[in-house]
């Protein structure tokens, strides 16, 4: 029996009052923007709590976990990255408070007041791109996380009753999550969302500040420290067998000193990228664009801030607790690698009921963050794509209707993506490579369009393509090459934003130049929109 | 002595982080459900206010 009675108490009464929650909001939502942006409603603390428990899954545990198993403390730089860049935006309002003052939904509404709708369009194209590819491994993840830390069996399946069909218990986990996410997402909206991210982010709090305690009082902080610097000194290595047919051998980089673990490069697109992702990552700006007003909106940037050292350094901890435990032991588990080393770690550490809480907590963050990313890309899918194509506007039945049925096709690509993509490397350099595909562009684009007059569509559109090519490149090339010739994760951001930004100066002076394309400037007073 | 500077302030970190999580969990948690409680009442107004003026829609 690998849960006890109390774990599996702890976590039904958990699961059944959260989608109960969420599918009571229901009542209260009468249009798309009830649906969206829970009516504008959204206050301080409650878009705190809900931008923290949206921001923490259990795919950033498990990556932010990889990165610290890997590398220990400074696994957690991207973190402080992302914390002093909201900040700072937080601070001075920064993109955010002209944005919030612009009245949109999405950003590529916005696009369209500035440069026209077919900007708008080409920018929901690729915003999609990027976001549905990036949460293509969201369930994956999860479903491992919850296979390792239960002490499940992977290669168990289920018989389908009444049919010849089976599901592996990692099929059947990423599918069961699933139905609960979409039935209080499809039905309630972002109002739901709230809810439940109010009540995951109570007990995801309760399991993190737990189990890190834990992780520390069982290592030992000094030990912990000395134990890094011995594993990277010594050359200690571990073997990842997670794919089958194939060996890889992990060992501690510097795990203190950021620049000597990654280099210059990689810190500083990191640094560049957090200030794209704090200002048009869709999930993050989509609270912004629910605040009461632009006050309320830095001021929630400003108090979750801090939040973010936590999301990398907290899991972290524990990846560096998995890494010193299994070298203790001499190796890893057969099938086990730098991503289910954590779960497994915790299965070992946590006892009954603590247990228990730790996967309530980790279900809850799953399900908020699966929740917040569905509704976000139906509505850019929605909004941006479909919307601009109709001759006349649908009448508010079908808008939910369409919405609510977008939520439900992006979940089964979940399904069949998530079990089907095989990570080429780090998790998190996925994730932050398929992002950069629209946020290179889109950080472009949303910093032209309110801060430079004379940016134009022909700059956009030249922004849009150029800063998709990097990133795509990398995902085709190392997908195919050898390790040794792959592109590295920091070339192919770095390029994107280069070639975005370029594209956007070039294109607009060749635009203005020829008295072509739309500018910022203009829209203003062109009625034609 | 750089490394020493990185040790002191990863473990700055992770323990200010821990603090954190666990002032927010309090702080964030009892005045989020006092927002949601003033979420609810003025979603409940509007729509009491939109049947109330359109009672014939259906």
């Amino acid at each position: 029996m690998t849960l006890a009675t109390i774990d599996w108490i702890i976590i039904v009464v958990y699961l059944v009052g959260c989608v109960a929650a969420g599918i009571w909001m229901r009542r209260y939502v009468r249009n798309v923007e009830d649906f969206a942006v829970a009516g504008r409603e959204m206050d301080l603390n409650l878009g705190v709590a809900s931008l923290a428990a949206t921001e923490v899954g259990i795919v950033t545990v498990m990556y932010t976990a990889e990165n610290g198993f890997k590398n220990g403390l400074a696994g957690a730089t991207p973190g402080l990255l992302g914390c002093i860049m909201m900040l700072l935006v937080g601070l001075t309002g920064f993109v955010i408070v002209p944005l919030r003052n612009a009245g949109v939904i999405t950003i590529p509404e916005l696009f369209e007041k500035r440069f026209g709708k077919r900007v708008r369009w080409l920018a929901g194209v690729v915003v999609i791109l990027g976001g549905v590819l990036n949460m293509g491994i969201f369930l994956r993840l999860g479903g491992d996380f919850l296979m390792y830390v239960s002490g499940l069996d992977p290669k168990y399946t289920i018989q389908v009753p009444g049919t010849d069909f089976q599901l592996s218990m990692l099929e059947a986990m990423m599918t069961g999550l699933l139905i609960l996410v979409l039935i209080y997402t499809a039905l309630g909206g972002m109002l739901s969302v709230l809810i439940t991210d109010y009540l995951q982010f109570l007990v995801m709090g309760t399991g993190i500040v737990v189990t890190s305690v834990l992780v520390i009082w069982n290592v030992g902080w000094s030990n912990l420290i000395h134990g890094l610097w011995e594993a990277h000194t010594s050359g200690v290595r571990l073997t990842d067998t997670s794919i089958p047919g194939q060996t890889t051998e992990i060992t501690m980089a510097h795990p203190f000193n950021p620049i000597r673990t990654f280099g210059w490069g990689w810190v500083t697109w990191q640094a560049m990228l957090s200030i794209a992702i704090v200002t048009t990552w869709q999930t993050t700006i989509a609270r912004v664009l629910s605040a009461r007003d632009a006050k309320t909106a830095k001021s929630i940037y400003r108090r979750t801030s801090f939040y973010y050292v936590g999301r990398f350094g907290l899991p972290g901890l524990w990846g560096i607790g998995a890494f010193l435990y299994f070298t203790s032991k001499g190796g890893l588990p057969e099938g086990a690698g730098s991503l289910t080393a954590m779960p497994a770690y915790l299965h070992t550490i946590l006892g009954p009921g603590l247990l228990g809480i730790v996967i309530a907590a980790m279900l809850a963050a799953e399900m908020s963050t699966d929740s917040g990313y569905l509704l976000t890309w139906a509505t850019v899918i929605y909004n941006d794509i479909i919307s601009p194509c109709l001759r006349k506007p649908m009448p508010p039945w079908a808008k939910l209707l369409t919405v609510r049925l977008l939520v439900l096709a992006i979940g089964a690509f979940l399904v069949f993506y998530g079990l089907w993509y095989q990570l080429p490397g780090a998790a998190w350099d996925y994730l932050a490579v398929t992002g950069n595909i629209y946020m290179a562009s889109l950080f472009t684009l949303l910093v032209a369009a309110l801060y430079w007059p004379r940016a134009n569509s022909w700059g956009a559109i030249a922004a849009i393509i150029l800063g998709a090519i990097g990133p795509i490149t990398f995902l085709v090339v190392n997908a195919i090459v050898e390790k040794q010739h792959q592109i590295s994760p920091e070339t192919a951001g770095w390029s994107a934003f280069g070639m975005a930004f370029a594209g956007m100066i070039f294109g607009s002076l060749i635009g203005n130049a020829l008295g072509k394309g739309r500018t910022a400037s203009s829209a203003e007073t062109n009625k034609e929109s | 002595m750089i490394d020493q500077f990185f040790i002191g302030f990863w473990t700055a970190m992770v323990f200010g982080s821990v603090a954190w999580y666990s002032y927010l969990l309090f702080h964030v948690g009892i005045k989020g459900g006092r927002d949601i409680v003033r979420m609810i009442r003025v979603l409940s107004a509007r729509s009491d206010q939109a049947e109330a003026s359109a009672p014939d829609r259906r």
